[in-house]
This record gives structure tokens, C-alpha cells and sequence, in this order.
């Protein structure tokens, strides 16, 4: 299953105010190394429904977002757990990894 | 089974995709699996203006125009990553990293190469926090920084130049000489005199620096062997690619020692039914249209490959009858010769055999196959298995043949 897209204030409502555990992809239509990355986030999607949330942000259509969190690059997976952000994974990392850095998330 | 396949192709760039189409055409049962998207690295040039009969087009542009051809002759597309190849079988055998595995009686290895890394400290862990190896992916993020560029040839110099749309200022580290760059001349130029461009000559870079973030490079003189540091915010690397052929290092098949594949002109590599095309194997020119052309070729000599592999099933694997599987050679009279008094002998007692000639020159697969050195030679199968061979101009009797297919 796709990922849900985010704009800003789609961010503000999942992240900040619902403060809900989850993972924001930040990437780009054109980006080789993201289409290599966004497919292993669909599959481990459902593994972890209702536990936590997958999103994905288009750094084109939302400029200020990757501003302010002054992104050098993408893809780039930002980890979020209650408002606070708990790190990121940026290039190509494994679905090993990920998984991981969800359970360290959720700790 | 529905993961066996006439034809396999690994990679969807445009020397896959056009492997595709001519695979498809041919209605053999093809399938493309790519671990990315569809269009491999030419997704990431922004502009191409020397593929024939587009004059400007964008590289996600024309390979979803190649995609769309190749589906409209039925091509399957598979999205995965292949961890490992067994191409010892008649059906050889591709396994994903998810433990999936499909079988293809033809492989066509079309998985292109990746940028080199130089494998200095910072540059892993300083990756997406201002290391990058992708302009069109990444410069955006560098607006009114300062980016420093690894490489002088056509795609460091190019790319340096749309990172200079964004960035304040861009500083190319070059190896060589004052002035000399391993780009074409007209970027080379352009470079040159462009306004936020700067250069480093005769240097290379011994590490990238910064806690969270890249904030500076080390930049070695060769020449004087000195040492300096050069604040930036950004360091894309162009220092060449490899070839992204190491899944396929216990396969047998035959690379050069940085991982390209030798293939002969039909694209064949080593391995019986395994051809390489495209940015993978060794080649003079690296470009779309070349692509694209090894993978016409290598698509119709696996068609080829798999006729005389089905054809070779059909007529001498299941033949109920005994098979002589005479090889020879059209071009050499003598063994012209022989196969027609083979026939008359064989015949002329109603032998209960079938003789299937094989053309040495044209069909040197089966000879291999078969480790068959000289012509003419005969070999007794029964079911495939061989009982009996016989070599040279010596033609035997009836009676003779009679004894040994009734043994």
C-alpha cells in the first residue's frame, strides 16, 4: 500500500498534535535512490498498522518542511515518537535498519 | 509454473527495457525485475539531447516511454532486488532478497553501475547530511550554500554547474594539472568561466569533516603533499561508477577484476544463455542509444538461444526413438559427405533411430555442451544420455549400427 502524503499542515496534525509515533520519508519523484527506499517502507507498512504511523513528504511541493529541518538531502526517513523528533536515516538504508529505529522509536 | 520465464532480464534501464520490448515482440515469456524504478541511473539526467529523434527530452521522460513500448508487448514487471544467481541448470535460477525465486531458460543482466565511493573518512556518515553523490536529487538543499564537487569529468563538471543554480558558490577538486579537466570541451569552457565556478588543481580530498552536518572538507595538494581545510555545506562526489554486478561474484560467470562483464558481440557472456548489456559489461561508450542497442542484440540471440534449446528438447531430449546427433560441418565437403552416407545407411535397413544433424559453425553451444572436439561425430543418445561415440570419416554398416542400437 502507498504511503500517506503529508503537506505541512498534514505534518503539524500527525506529528505535533497527535504526537503520534511514526516515521516521515522525505523525498522526490525523481530521485533514484528514494524509489529503492519508498518500496521497502510500503511493504513494512502493514506489519505495524495502528502502532505506527508511515508518511511520506515531497520535498517539491513542500519547500518549507525539509527548510526546517534543514534536510541536506534526499531520501531521508525522520523518526518521530510524541511530538519529539527521535532521529533520522538518510540515503539507502536497509529494511533491517528500519525496523530497528522503530523499535528504538517505540521504546 | 508461473515463475518460469522464457527470458529473465535483470535491470530496467534503457538497456533492459529495450532487451524488453524485442524479448516481447518475439512473444517470449519476459520479465523485467528492477530494484528501484523503472529507468535505472538515466532517471537522474535531466537532459538528454543525443538519443536519435528526440532532440530534448528529460531521462524519466523517454524511459517511460520505453516502458510503455515494452508493455505493449506484454512484458512483466517485477519489482525486487536479486541477491544471488544460479546459472549452473538448463533453467537458470534468480533469487530476491525476499527468498522468491524464478527461473529463466535465457538471463539478460542489465544492472547498469552505481557512483564509486572513495571510501574517505566522513564521507558514510556524513551521507544525506551533505554528502551526495545526486545534483538532481540533492542540489536544491544547497541553496545559498557552499558546495564543494569531487571529479572533473563530463558529469562532476555538468552537475557542478545546475548545483551552481542553487548554491552561493561551487568548488570543483580536480586532479590534474591547471586547466586540464576529463570533460567534454564545452562544459569544460562554460565551467571555467563561470562566475560562482572555482577550482583546485592537482588535489584530491582526504576527508570530509563535520559533527551532524558536513562543514568542511581536507583537501591534499599532491603535488607539495600539503594539507588544507575548505569550509563547505555540501560535498558531491563524481568520481566515477562500478558496476552493480557484486550479487554476482559465486555465479561463475566471468568479470573483470572491477566487476564488468566481458561479453562477445552477441552480448553472450561466458555462461551458456547469459548475456550482459549495457553500463555492466565492458564497453567503449556508455550512453543511452548504445544501450539500447546491446539490448536488441543480446534479446534476439537469447530468442535464438532458446529456439535451439527448445527445438534440442523437443527432437532429441523426449524422442522415444534413439537419437544419432551427428555434428558437422556445412562448410567442409567431407563431412557433407559422411552425413549422407549415414542416412543411407541407416536407412536403407529401416534402422529404428532418428539422425539430427548438428552445424558446428553455427550451433557451437551444443558442441561445448556435448564436449565434442572433432568433425564428423556421431553420438548414440537414448533420452538424452549418451551410450556411444563415434568419430572421424568412418562410415558403418548396417549391420554394425543394428548391434549397437539393439544393445
Amino acid at each position: 500500500m502507498s504511503l500517506k502524503q503529508l503537506n505541512a499542515a498534514g505534518f503539524e496534525e500527525a506529528v505535533y498534535n497527535n504526537g503520534e509515533a511514526c516515521l516521515v520519508i522525505f523525498s522526490r519523484k525523481e530521485c533514484h535512490v528514494c524509489k529503492e527506499v519508498v518500496p521497502v517502507l510500503e511493504q513494512l507498512q502493514p506489519n505495524y498498522e495502528k502502532k505506527f504511523g508511515f508518511y511520506y513528504v515531497d520535498v517539491e511541493k513542500d519547500k518549507s518542511l525539509f527548510q526546517r529541518f534543514s534536510l541536506k538531502g534526499v531520501p531521508q526517513i525522520l523518526y518521530f515518537n510524541g511530538g519529539q523528533y527521535q532521529g533520522k536515516q538518510a540515503g539507502k538504508v536497509e529494511e533491517e535498519q528500519i525496523e530497528d529505529k522503530i523499535s528504538d522509536t517505540l521504546k | 509454473m508461473a515463475n518460469s520465464y522464457d527470458l529473465i532480464i535483470i535491470g530496467g534501464g534503457p538497456a533492459g527495457l529495450s532487451a524488453a520490448i524485442y524479448g516481447g515482440r518475439a512473444k517470449l515469456k519476459t520479465l523485467v525485475i528492477d530494484k528501484g524504478g523503472i529507468g535505472g541511473l538515466v532517471n537522474t539526467t535531466r537532459e538528454i539531447v543525443n538519443y536519435p529523434g528526440y532532440a530534448q527530452i528529460s531521462g524519466p521522460d523517454l524511459m517511460n516511454e520505453f516502458k510503455k513500448h515494452a508493455d505493449t508487448f506484454g512484458v512483466e514487471f517485477l519489482k525486487g532486488e536479486v541477491v544471488r544467481a544460479d546459472f549452473s541448470q538448463a533453467e537458470k535460477k534468480i533469487v530476491l532478497k525476499k527468498g522468491q525465486e524464478f527461473f529463466g531458460k535465457a538471463v539478460i543482466l542489465a544492472c547498469g553501475s552505481e557512483p564509486r565511493l572513495l571510501n574517505i573518512p566522513g564521507e558514510k556518515r556524513l551521507r544525506g547530511m551533505g554528502v551526495a553523490y545526486c545534483a538532481t536529487c540533492d542540489a536544491e538543499f544547497f541553496e545559498g550554500d557552499e558546495v564543494v564537487v569531487v571529479g572533473s569529468g563530463d558529469q562532476a563538471i555538468e552537475e557542478g554547474m545546475f548545483i551552481a543554480k542553487f548554491a552561493r558558490k561551487v568548488t570543483v577538486i580536480v586532479l590534474h594539472e591547471e586547466g586540464i579537466l576529463d570533460c567534454n570541451k564545452v562544459s569544460g569552457e562554460r565551467a571555467l568561466n563561470h562566475e560562482k565556478m572555482a577550482f583546485i588543481w592537482n588535489s584530491t580530498i582526504e576527508e570530509v569533516l563535520g559533527e551532524e552536518n558536513v562543514e568542511a572538507v581536507k583537501i591534499k595538494n599532491l603535488k607539495t603533499g600539503l594539507t588544507s581545510e575548505l569550509s563547505c555545506q555540501g560535498v558531491f562526489f563524481f568520481v566515477g561508477m562500478v558496476p552493480s554486478t557484486g550479487y554476482l561474484k559465486d555465479s561463475g560467470l566471468e568479470m573483470d577484476k572491477r566487476g564488468y562483464i566481458p561479453a562477445n558481440d552477441l552480448m553472450k557472456s561466458n555462461l551458456e544463455g547469459v548475456y550482459a548489456v549495457g553500463d555492466n559489461r565492458v564497453k567503449y561508450l556508455r550512453q543511452v542509444v548504445s544501450a539500447a542497442g546491446d539490448g536488441a542484440t543480446a534479446a534476439v540471440a537469447a530468442e535464438r538461444y532458446i529456439e535451439e534449446l527448445n527445438d534440442f528438447n523437443r527432437n532429441v531430449m523426449q524422442s522415444e526413438k534413439r537419437v544419432l546427433l551427428l555434428f558437422f560441418n556445412a562448410q567442409d565437403n567431407e563431412s557433407l559427405n559422411y552425413c549422407s552416407a549415414l542416412e543411407k545407411s541407416t536407412k536403407e535397413d529401416g534402422l529404428d533411430c532418428k539422425i539430427v544433424s548438428v552445424d558446428m559453425a553455427t550451433k557451437k553451444n551444443l558442441a561445448e555442451k556435448y564436449a565434442v572436439k572433432s568433425i564428423p561425430s556421431v553420438l548414440v543418445l537414448d533420452k538424452g544420455m549418451e551410450s556411444h561415440r563415434f568419430e572421424g570419416l568412418e562410415v558403418l554398416t548396417c549391420t554394425q549400427w543394428k548391434s549397437i542400437l539393439t544393445n
